[in-house]
C-alpha cells in the first residue's frame, strides 16, 4: 500500500518528538521509513496521553499518530557493533533523520562526517532546538520551551494572565514537517548529482516562521505585539474574534477592509431575522468601516463596535453551530464555527474527500483512525502506509533483507544487547 | 556541481495571501526561478497589510507581503482579460510547475484548469491550494488560515473550557506551506525519473488536521475530545509560563518544563527553595498539585531575571527559556549564532530584516536571493525577454489594461 511517489527511497528515522512527523511524512508519501529505537522502545513511546489512559509501549497516542507507516527496529547505538550496524543500514539508506542533542552522534562516530564517507549519497537531517553554533547548542527544549523561545507564546492568552501553550504540543512538529522539506529540497540535487548533504533544522527559527507578521512590527512600527487574547488588534482597534452559540463557539469578525462584505452579509442576516437593533442598519452603516479601513482606533467607532459585536452575540446565542455553518457558507460570512475534535470527525467536506482513514493495528488489536492524505496528487496518491509498528516488530525482516542476518544471529545479538 | 537545488526548474505562480506564496518561496529561495503573476485589478491583500515601511501603507510598502515572496519576479497580468490569457499560455511551455490558491472555480472561469495546461504542456505539475480542498460540498468557502485555525481545532486552547484562547493569527498559514512544499518537491523528483506531471489538490485543512493527529486518534477510538488544558501537561510538572521581575516597565516571564525528580530537585536549587514541600517530592505528586506547584515556583521566579535564569536553570539541566516577546527575537543570540535574520535592501521600502531559512543545507543552501517584486516590476523584462514582445507592444498591453 506504500504510495509510489517516494517508492524505493529508504529513510532511518531516529527522531523524536522533535522530528517524529518527519518520517511519517516520509512513509505517507511511500517511502521505507525505518524507525531506530534503542532496546525497549523509543522514549516517544512514554508520551501521555495513553489510547484508554492505559499505559504501555504501543499506546501513546503520540506514538500512535506519528509513527504510522514506519517499520521498527531496534538497536543499540551505545555498543561498537551496534554502531557498525547502524554503518551498514546507512550504505543502504537515502535519507537519516535525527534529534539527538548537537554533537551526540558525532560524538559515537555516526556524526554526518563519518556517514558520508560510508554512504556519499545519503542525506542526513538533524534537527536542533536552538541551532548547533549559538550558546544555547545544548539546552533542553521541551516542547512548551521552545513555543516560548520561538515567540508564541507571548502572544497567546490574556493580558494580565500566564501566556498559553498550544492546544497540543505543536513546535516539534513544525521541526519535523521542515525536516521532511529540507530533506526532500536536498534529494533533487542528489538525484542529478549523486552527492547528499547535511540539513540542520533550527526548531525555534519554525516557531518564528509562525509569527505572521509580527516579526518586522518592532522595526517598522516601533513596538511590539501584546496577547489581547480572543481579540485582535494589531494596529490600533480592538476586535473580538469569539463569540458565544448555542452550542459552543464562532470565531468571526466585525470589520472593514477585506471583511466589509462579510460584515454587510452578517449584520443582514441578523436584519432579516429582526435581530439587529435599529443603530446598527442605519443609513451608512457602522461608523468608519470602509471598504479601505481594516480596523478604527477612534474612540467613537470602537464603542459602537462593540455594542455591534455584543448585538452579534445576542443573535449567534440562539443559533448552533450547524446552522451558523449553513449560513456562513450561504452568505460568504468571513466566519467558522469554532471546532472539537468530535464536529471535525464528521464534518460532511471530510467525509466526502474521504479523509479519514482507518487501519488495523495489530499490536493494539483493534483499528485506528487517522488523518488521511495531506495531499491529493492524481498520479501518485499518498497517504497513511499502515500501522504503527512495535517495538522492534521488523527486526529479522530488516536485518534479514538489508544485512543478510540468520535468525540466530540476531538471537545472538539479541542476547548481547545489541537489538 | 549546482549552486542551489533547484536550479533550472521554472514556476508560474498565481497564489497570494501566505500558503502558496511561502511554499513557493521554498523554491525560489532554492534556486528556481519563480515568475509571480498578480494584477492591479485585484491585488493580493498582503500587499495592502501591515506592517508598512515608516507605518505608510502602499503597495509596494508591505513587509507582511515582501516576507513571503522573497526571490521571485513580478509580472501583472489582468488574467480576467482574454489577451492575458493568450500571454500566459504562450508562457505555460516554458513552466515546470503551474501553482494556485484562489477558490477553486477562479481558474475554471478562466479555461485554465489542468487538462487545458497538461494538454500543451504534458508533463506540467501543478499545485492548487485552497482552504477546504477541489472537491467536496464546502469547497468554495472562502476564508483565512484565522478561520481555519478554528474550524480545525486548533481555538481549543485556553485557560479553561468557557476560555477559549485562539492562536496568534493565521497559524494554519503556517502549517500548510511544510506540506504543500513535500508533496510539490517529491512530484518534481518523480517527474525527473518517470517523465510524468500531475495535479496536486492540497486542502489546508486537511493539512492542518495532521498537527492534531493524537486528539483525533483518540476521539475515533475512545469518545474523549480535547479540551483546553491551560498550561498542564501530563508529561511535566511544573510546566508552564511564570512571572519573572519586569524589565524597564515591560513584563518578562520564563517557560519551564520539569520531567522528573532529577530536574525538580535541580529547578527548587537554582530557585533558592528554602524548603521543599515534600509532597510535590515526586512525580505523582507533582501532577496531582499542579496548583501548588505553580504557587511555588512562580512565587520564587518573580524576582528573578528570565535571561539570567534561563541560563542557571539550563546549566543544571532543566528546560527553560524566556518566553519572548518579537524584539527579543530580534536580539537572540542563538537565533543570531544560526544567521536567521536576513537583511534585504527592497527597492522601495529600503533595508529591513527578513525572516531566514529554518534549514541550512551543507552543499546547496537557500538564501534569499533578492526582495520580493514590486506590482510589476519584471514585465518589461519577461514580455521582451522571454516572449520577444517590442516595448510599443508592452505599452499597448499597458494601456489596454492587459499588462496591469
Amino acid at each position: 500500500m506504500a504510495a509510489e511517489l517516494l517508492k524505493g527511497f529508504r529513510m532511518l528515522d531516529l527522531a523524536d518528538d522533535k522530528g517524529a512527523l518527519c518520517g511519517k511524512i516520509f512513509a505517507d508519501l511511500g517511502a521505507d521509513v525505518i524507525k531506530i529505537e534503542p532496546p525497549g522502545g523509543c522514549p516517544t513511546r512514554l508520551i501521555p496521553p495513553f489510547l484508554e489512559d492505559r499505559p504501555g509501549p504501543d499506546r501513546s497516542l503520540y506514538a500512535i499518530a506519528y509513527h504510522a507507516g514506519k517499520r521498527s527496529i531496534t538497536l543499540n547505538l551505545e555498543s561498537a557493533e551496534g554502531r557498525d550496524m547502524l554503518g551498514a543500514l546507512v550504505r543502504k539508506a537515502d535519507f537519516l533523520v535525527e534529534s539527538f542533542a548537537p554533537g551526540y552522534l558525532e560524538g559515537l562516530g555516526l556524526g554526518y562526517a563519518e556517514l558520508d564517507r560510508l554512504n556519499p549519497r545519503l542525506i542526513y537531517t538533524s534537527i536542533t532546538p536552538f541551532g548547533d553554533t549559538g550558546p544555547g547548542r545544548d539546552y533542553k527544549a521541551a516542547d512548551i520551551v521552545t513555543w516560548a523561545a520561538g515567540g508564541m507564546m507571548f502572544q497567546m492568552g490574556d493580558p494580565g494572565r500566564p501566556p498559553l501553550q498550544m492546544a497540543q504540543p505543536q513546535a516539534g512538529l513544525h521541526a519535523g514537517a521542515e525536516a521532511a522539506v529540507a530533506s526532500l529540497i536536498a534529494h533533487y540535487p542528489r538525484e542529478i548529482e549523486g552527492r547528499g548533504q547535511h540539513a540542520v533544522v533550527n526548531m525555534q527559527a519554525c516557531i518564528v516562521w509562525t509569527l505572521m507578521n509580527e516579526q518586522a512590527m518592532p522595526l517598522l512600527h516601533g513596538d511590539y505585539l501584546r496577547r489581547s487574547g480572543v481579540f485582535t488588534g494589531a494596529i490600533g482597534g480592538r476586535r473580538k474574534t469569539v463569540f458565544k452559540c448555542k452550542d459552543g463557539y464562532v470565531s468571526g469578525l466585525i470589520a472593514g477592509g477585506a471583511y466589509l462584505p462579510s460584515t454587510k452579509a452578517l449584520i443582514g442576516w441578523m436584519k432579516e431575522e429582526g435581530a439587529a437593533p435599529d443603530w446598527l442598519v442605519k443609513e451608512g452603516g457602522l461608523k468608519d468601516l470602509t471598504a479601505a479601513g481594516f480596523m478604527s482606533a477612534d474612540a467613537e467607532a470602537l464603542d459602537e463596535l462593540a455594542r455591534a459585536e455584543a448585538a452579534l452575540e445576542d443573535f449567534l446565542s440562539t443559533k448552533t453551530k450547524r446552522e451558523i455553518w449553513q449560513n456562513i457558507l450561504k452568505r460568504r460570512i468571513l466566519a467558522a464555527p469554532v471546532s472539537t475534535v468530535a464536529d471535525i470527525a464528521v464534518d460532511p467536506q471530510l467525509k466526502s474527500r474521504e479523509f479519514f482513514t482507518e487501519v488495523e493495528a495489530p499490536a493494539l488489536q483493534r483499528k485506528i483512525t487517522l488523518p488521511g492524505a495531506f495531499a491529493k496528487l492524481s498520479k501518485t496518491p499518498i497517504g497513511p502506509a499502515g500501522p504503527p509498528p512495535g517495538v522492534g516488530e521488523h527486526n529479522q525482516a530488516v536485518y534479514g533483507e538489508l544485512l543478510g542476518l540468520t535468525p540466530a544471529r540476531l538471537a545472538e545479538l539479541h542476547a548481547a544487547g545489541v537489538i | 556541481m549546482r549552486r542551489y537545488a533547484f536550479e533550472g526548474i521554472h514556476v508560474l505562480d498565481f497564489t497570494w495571501f501566505a500558503v502558496g506564496p511561502v511554499t513557493t518561496k521554498y523554491l525560489a529561495d532554492n534556486g528556481a526561478d519563480v515568475i509571480r503573476i498578480e494584477s492591479r485589478a485585484r491585488l493580493d491583500g498582503l500587499r495592502m497589510a501591515p506592517p508598512w515601511r515608516d507605518g505608510k501603507p502602499g503597495v509596494d510598502n508591505s513587509q507582511f507581503f515582501a516576507s513571503y515572496n522573497t526571490s521571485k519576479k513580478g509580472l501583472t497580468l489582468d488574467m480576467s482579460k482574454p489577451e492575458a490569457r493568450a500571454i500566459f499560455l504562450k508562457l505555460l511551455p516554458w513552466a515546470d510547475v503551474v501553482t494556485e490558491s484562489f477558490t477553486p472555480k477562479t481558474l475554471r472561469n478562466w479555461g485554465l484548469d489542468y487538462e487545458r495546461m497538461s494538454a500543451i504542456k504534458p508533463d506540467l505539475i501543478m499545485l492548487s491550494t485552497c482552504m477546504q480542498g477541489q472537491t467536496g460540498p464546502h469547497r468554495d468557502y472562502p476564508g483565512f488560515g484565522n478561520l481555519l485555525a478554528a474550524l480545525s481545532g486548533f481555538y481549543y486552547s485556553g485557560y479553561s473550557p468557557d476560555e477559549l484562547c485562539p492562536p496568534y493569527g493565521a497559524y494554519t498559514d503556517f502549517i500548510a506551506p511544510r506540506f504543500a512544499a513535500c508533496a510539490l518537491m517529491a512530484a518534481l523528483d518523480y517527474r525527473r525519473r518517470a517523465g510524468q506531471g500531475q495535479y496536486i489538490d492540497m486542502a489546508q485543512y486537511e493539512a492542518a488536521l495532521h498537527f492534531l493527529a493524537p486528539a483525533l486518534v483518540d476521539y475515533f477510538a475512545t469518545g474523549r475530545v480535547m479540551e483546553p488544558q491551560a498550561n498542564d501537561s501530563a508529561r511535566y510538572a511544573p510546566h508552564g509560563a511564570y512571572r519573572c521581575a519586569d524589565e524597564d516597565g515591560h513584563e518578562r516571564w520564563i517557560a519551564l518544563a520539569v520531567e522528573n525528580d532529577q530536574e525538580w530537585t535541580a529547578t527548587l536549587k537554582v530557585l533558592g527553595a528554602a524548603s521543599a514541600d515534600m509532597r510535590l517530592a515526586t512525580f505523582s505528586g507533582r501532577i496531582a498539585d499542579r496548583g501548588s506547584v505553580d504557587e511555588l515556583v512562580g512565587g520564587l521566579t518573580r524576582t528573578r531575571h528570565a535571561e539570567e535564569l534561563t541560563v542557571a536553570l539550563q546549566t543544571a539541566g532543566v528546560s527553560a527559556y524566556p518566553v519572548q516577546n518579537c524584539m527579543d527575537l530580534h536580539r537572540d543570540e542563538n537565533l543570531e549564532a544560526f544567521g536567521f535574520w536576513h537583511w534585504l535592501d527592497h527597492p522601495h521600502m529600503g533595508p529591513s530584516p527578513y525572516e531566514g531559512l529554518e534549514h541550512r543545507l551543507s552543499r546547496t543552501p537557500g538564501e534569499l536571493r533578492s526582495p520580493a517584486p514590486t506590482v510589476g516590476q519584471h514585465n518589461d523584462e519577461i514580455l521582451t525577454g522571454m516572449l520577444g514582445m517590442t516595448p510599443a507592444e508592452i505599452e499597448q498591453l499597458k494601456v489596454d489594461k492587459v499588462v496591469f
